[in-house]
C-alpha cells in the first residue's frame, strides 16, 4: 500500500548501519539547501541516484517515477516566480495581454532554474533515506539523538497503526465499489464520508484493544523494542566523510568566491 | 487552420488536466529543498512554542489517564490515513484531504499540533509529500495555523448558535483555505525574485487557486458528512475523546 515502505525493506542497503545512512542523507540535504549551487546539486543528484538505484537495487523506473512526483509543484512554483504582469516588457520574453505584458526576466529565470535543481537534489537525498531505511531504524537513530521518548513512542505506535487503518480503509473501499458506491459524484462523496466515519469508529475500538493488550503484557508507561544493530564499517564511514568534506569545502569556497 | 486550433485547445486542456491531477497531491506541502536554510530554521523556531504547548498538554492528559496514549496514536494514524486517501473529485483526478480541520474539531488544536508534526514526518518519508528541511514551514501552515483557525471558527459558531453543519463546513473549508494562504505567503517571503512580497504572494495564490479552492469546498462537505455520521453512530467513542461532553 505504501510503495516506498515496501521497497525500502527490499533495498540492498537495508542492513547498512542506519546512523550512517541517516547522517549521509541529512548532511547532503543540508549541503544542498545551504549551498544552493547548481553544480553541487547536479553532483548530489548523480551520487544519490547511483546509490539508490545501483547500490540499493531500487528499480530505475520506480525511482524516476518518484522523482517526477514533485514536478507539478515545481512547474507551478516556477511559473509563479518567472511570470510577471507589468506595463513594461522584461528582457527574456513578453506576451502582450491588453495594455499589459505577461513577461519574465532573465534573472528570475536563472533563479527559478537554480531553485528547481536544488529542490530535485534535496528530494533525491530524502529518497535515498526513505528508499534504504525503514521507519523503525530511523526511530532508533532518533532515540540515540535523544529525541523526547514520548514523541518516539507516539511515532512508533502511529507507524504501526497506519497499516492497520490503511488495510481497513482499502477493504471498505473495495466493498463500497462492488456495491456501486462510486456510481456518480454524489454517491462517491457520500461513500467517502461513510468510509471515514467507519474508519474512525474502528480506530477507536482498536486503540482500546491495543491498550488492553499492552496492559496485560505489563505495560508500565514505556514501550521497549529490540534494537537490531548493524555496526558501521570503516570503509563506508571513510567514503561518507570524504564526500561530505569535499561537498562542504566546495560550497564554502564558492560562498567565499561570490562574497 | 480551424482543425489546428481545435488540436491546440485539446492538447492544452489535456496538459492542464494532467497537471491538475498530480498537483493537488503536493500543492499544500512545500516540497523538500524549496526553502532557503534561514527560512527553514525560522519557521521551525516559530513552531516551537506551539509544539511545546501541545507536548505539555499531551503529557498532562497522559498522566491523568494512560489510556490516552494509544488513543492519541490512533488519532495520528487516522489523520495520516485520511490525508493519504484519494478523495472523489470532479475531474477524476487524484487529490487528498488535509484532515487537519477534522482533526482539530475532534481532538483539539493543541494535540493536533504535535500529531501533525509526526504525520508530516511520515508523509515526507513514506509518501514523499513535503520534506525534512521544510518540516518547520509545513508544520506551521498545516498543523498549527490551519487547525487553530478551524477550531476557532468552530468554537465561535458554537457560541453564536450557528447551525452545527454550517459551523463544521465553515471550520473545515476556511481552515483549509487559510493553510493554503499561509503556504503561499511562506513561498512568497522566500522567493520574491524581483517582485515585492505581496505581489509574489498574490502570484502564488493565483496559480495554486484553481486546485485549492475546489478542494477546500470538498473538504468542507466531507467533514460535515463525517461529523454527522459520527454523531449518529459513534456516541461512546466521541465521548471518550471528549468531543460530546463539550458539545452538550
Amino acid at each position: 500500500m505504501l510503495t516506498i515502505d515496501t521497497l525500502c525493506y527490499q533495498s540492498k542497503l537495508r542492513y547498512v548501519n542506519a546512523g550512517e545512512k541517516f547522517a549521509f542523507s541529512i548532511l547532503t540535504l543540508l549541503a544542498c539547501v545551504v549551498g544552493r549551487s547548481a553544480t553541487a546539486s547536479c553532483v548530489v543528484l548523480l551520487v544519490t541516484g547511483i546509490l539508490t538505484v545501483y547500490k540499493g537495487g531500487i528499480p530505475a523506473t520506480r525511482y524516476l517515477q518518484y522523482m517526477a512526483a514533485p514536478l507539478s509543484f515545481l512547474i507551478l512554483g516556477t511559473l509563479a516566480i518567472v511570470l510577471h504582469i507589468s506595463k513594461t516588457p522584461l528582457d527574456l520574453f513578453a506576451v502582450p495581454v491588453g495594455s499589459f505584458y505577461l513577461t519574465g526576466s532573465r534573472a528570475s529565470m536563472g533563479y527559478a532554474l537554480q531553485l528547481v535543481l536544488t529542490a530535485f537534489a534535496a528530494v533525491s537525498c530524502l529518497y535515498f533515506l526513505s528508499f534504504s531505511t525503514p521507519i523503525t531504524d530511523i526511530l532508533n537513530v532518533l532515540r540515540r539523538l535523544h529525541c523526547p521518548r514520548l514523541l518516539l513512542e507516539l511515532m512508533l505506535l502511529i507507524y504501526r497503526y497506519i497499516f492497520v487503518l490503511l488495510e481497513i480503509a482499502s477493504a471498505i473501499h473495495i466493498s463500497q465499489c462492488s456495491r456501486l458506491g462510486n456510481r456518480d459524484y454524489k454517491t462517491a462523496l457520500k461513500s467517502f464520508g461513510a468510509l471515514i466515519s467507519a474508519l474512525f469508529i474502528r480506530a477507536m475500538k482498536k486503540s482500546g484493544a491495543l491498550y488492553d493488550a499492552m496492559e496485560s503484557r505489563c505495560y508500565d508507561g514505556t514501550i521497549r523494542v529490540l534494537d537490531e544493530n548493524y555496526p558501521p564499517k570503516a570503509m563506508e564511514i571513510f567514503w561518507i566523510v570524504l564526500f561530505e568534506g569535499l561537498l562542504f569545502l566546495f560550497i564554502f569556497l564558492r560562498k567565499l568566491g561570490t562574497l | 487552420m480551424k482543425k489546428r486550433r481545435k488540436q491546440f485547445l485539446m492538447l492544452s486542456t489535456a496538459f492542464v488536466l494532467t497537471f491538475g491531477v498530480s498537483v493537488t497531491a503536493n500543492a499544500m506541502h512545500i516540497m523538500e529543498g524549496a526553502l532557503p536554510a534561514s527560512f527553514c530554521i525560522a519557521w521551525g523556531v516559530v513552531c516551537l512554542p506551539f509544539l511545546w504547548a501541545g507536548f505539555g498538554s499531551i503529557k498532562r492528559s497522559l498522566s491523568a489517564n494512560r489510556r490516552a496514549l494509544p488513543l492519541l496514536a490512533m488519532a495520528g494514524a487516522f489523520v495520516f490515513v485520511i490525508s493519504s486517501l484519494k478523495i472523489p473529485s470532479v475531474t477524476g483526478s487524484c487529490s487528498h484531504m488535509t484532515g487537519t480541520g477534522l482533526g482539530a474539531i475532534l481532538f483539539g488544536p493543541t494535540a493536533v499540533s504535535v500529531l501533525g508534526l509526526i504525520v508530516l514526518v511520515f508523509q515526507a518519508i513514506l509518501l514523499a509529500h513535503g520534506g525534512l528541511t521544510t518540516l518547520g514551514a509545513n508544520t506551521f501552515s498545516m498543523a498549527i495555523a490551519g487547525p487553530l483557525v478551524s477550531y476557532g471558527i468552530y468554537k465561535l459558531c458554537g457560541r453564536g448558535n450557528v447551525n452545527r453543519k454550517a459551523a463544521v463546513f465553515l471550520a473545515a473549508s476556511v481552515g483549509d483555505l487559510f493553510t493554503y494562504c499561509v503556504t503561499a505567503l511562506q513561498l512568497a517571503i522566500a522567493h520574491h525574485a524581483d517582485a515585492s512580497i505581496p505581489a509574489a504572494a498574490g502570484k502564488f495564490l493565483l496559480i495554486f487557486a484553481p486546485t485549492q479552492v475546489p478542494l477546500a469546498v470538498i473538504e468542507g462537505i466531507l467533514t460535515v458528512l463525517v461529523i454527522t455520521a459520527l454523531e449518529t453512530y459513534a456516541k461512546p467513542e466521541m465521548r471518550a475523546i471528549g468531543y460530546l461532553k463539550e458539545a452538550r
